[in-house]
């Protein structure tokens, strides 16, 4: 073997020999957690992440199965079950950072528990639960959507908040500067508050419920189809409102209606509606016609 | 029954519903008032769901509270991992965090009695005792806007911007909320908008504390 073939081979070794340094130090820093728990009907399930995403989708018995990707040993996983209630903490661990600190969830449990996740920069995803849903972090996006009969609670700094199909639900979404849009939304409840957010309703109303939606800067839109029957009050201290929808006036109102500014309304049967308020201080508010396509 | 019995009547029965009370209130305009804003608040404060359970969280922010204050021990450990508690884990960092829920606590109830102040007749209003919050600046509330972001920019500077232009905005929120009351007082909705604005700066403190450290 000449010198010249020599160097190679040693070169070559000593590439392979970093190559599965790097490859090995991979695998050990990321890692894979497989967690299951028997629970009983209407449990309580908690995920606590600081950073990164968690799913949650309904399991087909009454079993929580946690699937979690470490990205990487600055983090772990605690867990525990007291009786019918599971809870998860992401524990990060000294020199975590959000990117080594990251945990990703898929999390299965029976559609009937009720879930708390906070995450404050992943993303977070729960569907098709009857369970109480509260979700909470500060630039998570949260996507909810296919619940019905259950409590629903979203607070965010300024991660967008989606909910849609959420049925007979009691829904209350507290966000900072978030975008909220609500698509077929309804139920006894629904309550947004944002102080910059816009929010953006498209829906029926349902029949009977109490619609609040309230932004202190950003513009609330509501767009529904020709047959809502709700008792609208929209005002804005500031900014515009446009009103695409003929209303039958009503004869009393607790507040001076100002062309422009506010107006008040009901639309469709006033003996089957829903109560809607809209509110902002200098935000635009338009309830808008769904145009059928 | 006159008027300074009818109120101290209210400690027992608050909704002035009792049979001397009702007389009293018939006959009396500012009595009548008074009791109107109590059952308001009283109803506002279910809205806020304050009967409901607290986060985890909170508890958790609680029990380092009271570790620190060396009112409590940790429980006996069985090696390092033996006494982790699943909640949270961030309060050993976050000592500030045992005045952020009391703080947020105060907002809430220093918002109920600004709307009970700037809708109340003056006689009456006067003999209110407002609660003492620490003071430390000039918000109502005694809360430090500049302690959350320093803390903030000691602990997660890459998110001090956002929670300052936050703050800023609920700011904002509160200081044209509260407007809106003292140029209506008995605008309903103005005052629910007044509650919920600091509903929202509450929140703003919740996420604070809520949040990890790198």
């Amino acid at each position: 073997m000449s010198g010249r073939t020599i160097e190679l081979v040693l070169a070559g070794a000593m590439a392979g020999t970093v190559f599965v340094t790097i490859t090995a130090g991979t695998l050990v820093a990321q890692s894979r957690k497989d967690l299951h728990f028997n629970v009983g009907v209407r449990s309580g399930i908690s995920v606590n992440n600081p950073y990164g995403s968690i799913s949650v989708k309904p399991s087909l018995n009454n079993t929580v199965m946690i699937n979690a990707m470490l990205s990487s040993d600055k983090v772990e996983i605690d867990s525990s079950q007291n009786g019918n209630r599971v809870e998860i903490q992401s524990h990060l661990l000294p020199g975590a950072t959000a990117e080594n600190g990251r945990v990703d969830y898929e999390v299965l449990i029976p559609a009937d528990a009720s879930i708390t996740l906070h995450s404050n920069t992943g993303s977070l995803h729960a569907e098709k639960l009857h369970g109480d849903v509260t979700l909470e972090g500060a630039s998570a996006t949260v996507d909810i959507r296919d619940i019905t009969s259950a409590h629903v609670h979203v607070k965010t700094l300024n991660g967008p908040v989606t909910l849609t199909n959420v049925q007979d639900g009691h829904v209350e979404v507290d966000s900072l500067s978030g975008e909220v849009t609500l698509n077929r939304v309804t139920g006894p409840l629904v309550q947004v508050i944002s102080t910059s957010g816009p929010i953006n309703y498209t829906g029926d109303f349902g029949d009977s419920g109490d619609y609040r939606l309230t932004s202190h800067s950003g513009d609330i839109e509501a767009t529904v189809p020709e047959t809502t029957s709700a008792d609208v009050t929209a005002s804005s201290v500031r900014g515009e409102v446009h009103d695409d929808i003929p209303l039958q006036p009503k004869a009393h109102t607790s507040f001076i209606v100002r062309q422009g500014s506010a107006f008040v309304g009901t639309m469709g049967r006033a003996a089957v509606s829903s109560t809607v308020v809209l509110r902002s201080f200098s935000g635009k508010i338009h309830l808008r016609k769904r145009t059928s396509k | 029954m006159n008027c300074v019995e009818l109120q101290q009547s209210l400690a027992e029965v608050e909704n002035g519903s009792s049979g001397p009370q009702r007389a009293h209130l018939k006959t009396c305009a500012e009595c009548s008032a008074l009791v109107a804003e109590l059952n308001l608040i009283a109803a506002t404060a279910t809205d806020l769901r304050a009967a409901e359970e607290p986060s985890p969280r909170v508890w958790n922010s609680i029990e380092i509270a009271l570790r620190q204050e060396g009112l409590i021990r940790p429980q006996s450990t069985n090696g390092a991992r033996g006494n982790r508690s699943l909640l949270p884990s961030f309060g050993s960092r976050w000592t500030w965090a045992r005045w952020v829920v009391p703080a947020a606590a105060v907002l809430l109830i220093t918002a109920g009695v600004y709307v009970r102040q700037h809708s109340a007749s003056q006689p009456i209003a006067a003999n209110i005792v407002v609660p003492v919050a620490p003071a430390k600046s000039s918000d109502p509330a005694g809360l430090s806007d500049d302690d959350l972001l320093q803390e903030i920019a000691q602990q997660s500077p890459a998110m001090q911007a956002q929670y300052a232009d936050n703050l800023r905005r609920v700011n904002e929120y509160i200081h044209d909320a509260k407007s809106d009351v003292d140029a209506d007082p008995n605008d309903e909705e103005a005052r629910r908008s007044l509650m919920e604005a600091y509903q929202e700066k509450a929140m703003l403190f919740e996420l604070a504390m809520d949040h990890p450290l790198q």
